[in-house]
């Protein structure tokens, strides 16, 4: 078994969205900063080419170039000092998160070997994103920030996150689609990459909320300016929500009664988990579970499940584990492995096992010692069988 | 991570705010605005000055132009920077995390792991989380667990403060489960004890040393006779800069005293019917160390080849086998050699006379006439009636 080396590969599987949610904020940071400069800088160059064009049309009156002039630098200054603002409370902030973070993972990549007290701490400081990340997905704050505290991992974990999707969540619960919508403009680019067609559910869900109010004019007037833009993919649904006019949120008439039915709105929380999600590389299920989902199916034996074979220091054996255990599939062994019941040792040529005329097998090592102390007697602590260690025999596991 | 944490320096670098940090092709943003600015503010003065033309005015707007054209490159520098990051750590991190259907969802499941999260705290001796996780969670968590953990922290902590006292006091109270398990930790705190009246001043205590080990080590003397030897022996090699020379050095090891916190967690532990190590940090290091990515390897296997596997279903067994320390071999395993096949209730494993082990089946199978089996390991023939069923 190759144990000696540690599986890097195996652990970096888990830590693509470590990686990508500061990556994603920055990027967010970038075209926020994109978008002042875009629209001071173009004001800028309209007001200067007005200048220049009223200068050349001798159109212009002193006072209001001045004034102009005063606009730009109005501008500019302001620009100046958005852009250092963003820097500080944003960009270099989640600089830091990235360079903190790729250290993190560097440092795993240079571990020699998984009994290294480094790769040990690693570990530790694993577990713990991995609880935060849990708690977060519950909804519970309180906890996530106790332990990134305790354990000095905030630029590890990522509560902003998990609390904006928690506020927009909060409003989708409380029926507005303000917050969700604007999300979406803001990761325009990123949705369509994905093919997500949150803002068209959004939108629509808008559009039914007016047609349960029986709005018809602002409905028709919302349908045109933004669902019909979604017609070359969402034809039908279109269609379909033009006939939701003719129909009250009272009717009973099947495609119309479903538009209209409440449970769309739980719906939509969670097309927005799944989107804001798929952005961030974070998998549906909780880090926490994936991980135990490999560890306990590693682990997992029918004799975990068998008073008389249960292990107090196997995992899978404990009434609580041993329930999680039960959504995961056994491991299965194409070779034998044989451990000692006394001593807890992986019997081998150097320590073989030896078995008691009834049966019952355990390492020599373990029965030497108690004869040791015994005169030469054994006794099989599972069965009470006693006898001299002479009466023992070896047994050969192929 | 090199590949993105250079990126991340010529990041750093285009959107450093101090000008001598601030490194690119292009001139930096603030020089720009900055530039622009006394641009802006030359041209005002003119303009009050009634000095302005058209011709300066022409110029301010081209003036402007190229300032934002300095810019535009500058963000695209940023820009193409960052889309650099963003390969590196797609090369880094090629392969998503799995989609699984929901895990762990049944409202049982859910108590149990609250529940394992809220006793990873505790055990670990992170009283104030685990008090806000029960709080926040509304977990149930016997009262008695609780004050045991406490207990077992404020233990460990006076071990750590040289103070034996309290898990001394634990563990003769404990003596009978102690002895059961043939547990030495009753002796080891003695020892660790004595050594330090005879290490720890100088000059050593030699004389309420030896009156120690009179009292609390020499009942240990049948159980540890040759320690306990070593232990009166090493007296001749004090002080303590001479045992370090001495063949008694190893008792001047401080993890001597060190490993009694470990050595206690486990004996503590055990007294509840709990594991030596944190289990969560046990499957989860498992999961988290390459198990789950061996699992995925698999399944990727099995949707190219177009076969059904469910979640729940066994490992398919050719693909999927996770290497686990030995530390983690919490029981034998017994797969046939014939065959194969793990052992069952109705399959178990039957030792031959010669002392090599197949399942029954197997068994069967490899009997002939008069239920003669020859061992397809080595010469020796035995039969099906004195086969021995043996117990791991």
């Amino acid at each position: 078994m190759s144990n000696s080396k540690v599986n890097v590969e195996g652990i970096m599987l888990f830590e693509q969205p470590f990686a990508r949610v500061p990556y994603e904020n920055y990027r967010k940071v970038f075209r926020t900063s994109q978008k002042n400069i875009e629209r001071e800088l173009v004001a800028v160059q309209t007001a200067s080419n007005d200048l220049a064009r009223r200068a050349k049309e001798s159109a212009q009156d002193p006072q209001d170039a001045i004034k102009s002039l005063e606009s730009m630098i109005g501008r500019v200054e302001g620009l100046k000092r958005k852009l250092s603002d963003l820097q500080d409370s944003a960009g270099s902030p989640t600089q830091d998160v990235m360079r903190e973070r790729l250290q993190h993972l560097n440092a795993v990549e240079d571990v020699q070997s998984p009994k290294d007290p480094e790769y040990t701490r690693w570990e530790d400081t694993r577990l713990d994103r991995w609880l935060v990340d849990w708690v977060l997905r519950h909804g519970k704050e309180r906890t996530a920030r106790k332990i990134a505290q305790e354990k000095g991992i905030e630029t590890l974990v990522d509560i902003d996150l998990f609390m904006d999707i928690r506020r927009i969540e909060d409003a989708l619960r409380s029926r507005s689609c303000t917050e969700a919508l604007a999300w979406c403009s803001e990761n325009k680019t990123a949705l369509r990459k994905l093919k997500s067609t949150l803002e068209f559910d959004l939108r629509l869900q808008e559009y039914i909320e007016l047609a349960r109010a029986r709005k018809t004019k602002e409905a028709i007037a919302y349908s045109r300016k933004h669902l019909v833009p979604w017609q070359e993919t969402h034809l039908t649904q279109i269609q379909q929500a033009s006939a939701l006019l003719a129909f009250p949120s009272t009717t009973t008439c099947n495609p119309y009664k479903r538009l209209y039915d409440p449970s769309r709105w739980s719906n939509l929380v969670r097309s927005f988990r799944l989107a804001i999600f798929n952005l961030n590389t974070l998998p549906s299920e909780p880090l926490l579970h994936l991980a135990l989902y490999g560890g306990l199916s590693s682990l997992k034996l029918p004799t975990c499940y068998d008073v008389a074979t249960k292990n107090v220091d196997c995992p899978v054996c404990d009434a609580w584990f041993g329930k999680l255990a039960e959504e995961v599939p056994f491991s299965h062994h194409v070779n034998s492995t044989i451990v000692c019941r006394l001593s807890g040792r992986i019997m081998n040529e150097d320590n073989p096992p030896m078995a008691f005329p009834n049966g019952y097998v355990y390492s020599r090592e373990a029965l030497e010692d108690m004869a040791a102390r015994n005169d030469g007697m054994v006794k099989c602590p599972r069965s009470g069988e006693e006898c001299d260690f002479s009466k023992l025999k070896k047994v050969f596991i192929s | 991570m090199d590949a993105a944490l250079k990126e991340l320096i010529k990041l750093e670098q285009l959107t450093a705010k101090s000008p001598s940090a601030n490194k690119g092709k292009t001139p930096a943003i603030n020089d720009s605005l900055d530039s622009l600015l006394q641009t802006l503010y030359g041209h005002k003065k003119r303009l009050e000055e009634g000095l302005s033309s058209e011709q300066e005015l022409q110029s301010l707007a081209k003036t402007v132009e190229v300032r934002k054209k300095e810019i535009d490159d500058r963000q695209k520098e940023v820009y193409n920077s960052l889309a650099r990051y963003g390969k590196a750590l797609d090369k880094r991190f090629p392969t998503s995390l799995p989609t699984y259907d929901p895990l762990f969802a049944s409202p049982e499941a859910e108590v149990a792991l609250e529940r394992v999260i809220a006793m990873h705290f505790l055990r670990t001796g992170r009283f104030s989380t685990a008090e806000t996780f029960i709080e926040e969670f509304g977990v149930d968590i016997p009262s008695y667990l609780q004050s045991q953990f406490i207990d077992l922290h404020r233990i460990l902590l006076a071990l750590r403060n040289q103070d034996i006292g309290p898990a001394l006091e634990w563990a003769m109270k404990e003596r009978a489960f102690l002895n059961s398990r043939s547990s030495s930790l009753e002796f080891y705190l003695h020892r660790s004890e004595y050594l330090r009246l005879l290490l720890a001043s100088n000059p050593p205590e030699l004389s309420r040393a030896i009156d120690y080990a009179n009292k609390y080590l020499r009942p240990f003397f049948s159980s540890h006779p040759i320690e306990f030897q070593r232990l009166m022996a090493c007296l001749m090699f004090l002080p303590l800069e001479r045992m370090r020379t001495s063949p008694y050095r190893d008792l001047t090891d401080p993890a001597l005293h060190l490993d009694l916190e470990p050595l206690f967690a486990t004996e503590f532990s055990a007294s509840l019917g709990m594991s030596k190590q944190a289990p969560l940090r046990v499957v989860g290091d498992i999961g988290g160390g390459g198990a789950l990515a061996k699992i995925e390897k698999g399944r990727k296997i099995m949707r190219e080849r177009k076969s059904e596997w469910s979640q729940t279903d066994e490992l398919p067994v050719w693909l999927i086998e996770v290497p686990l320390p030995p530390e983690n071999r919490y029981h034998s395993v017994f797969a046939c050699p014939v065959s194969k096949d793990q052992s069952t209730e109705q399959n178990p494993p039957m030792m031959m006379s010669c002392g090599h082990v197949v399942s029954k089946d197997s068994l069967q199978k490899l009997s002939k006439a008069k239920g003669i089996v020859k061992c397809p390991y080595c010469p020796v023939e035995s039969t099906l009636g004195t086969a021995l069923r043996v117990y791991f």
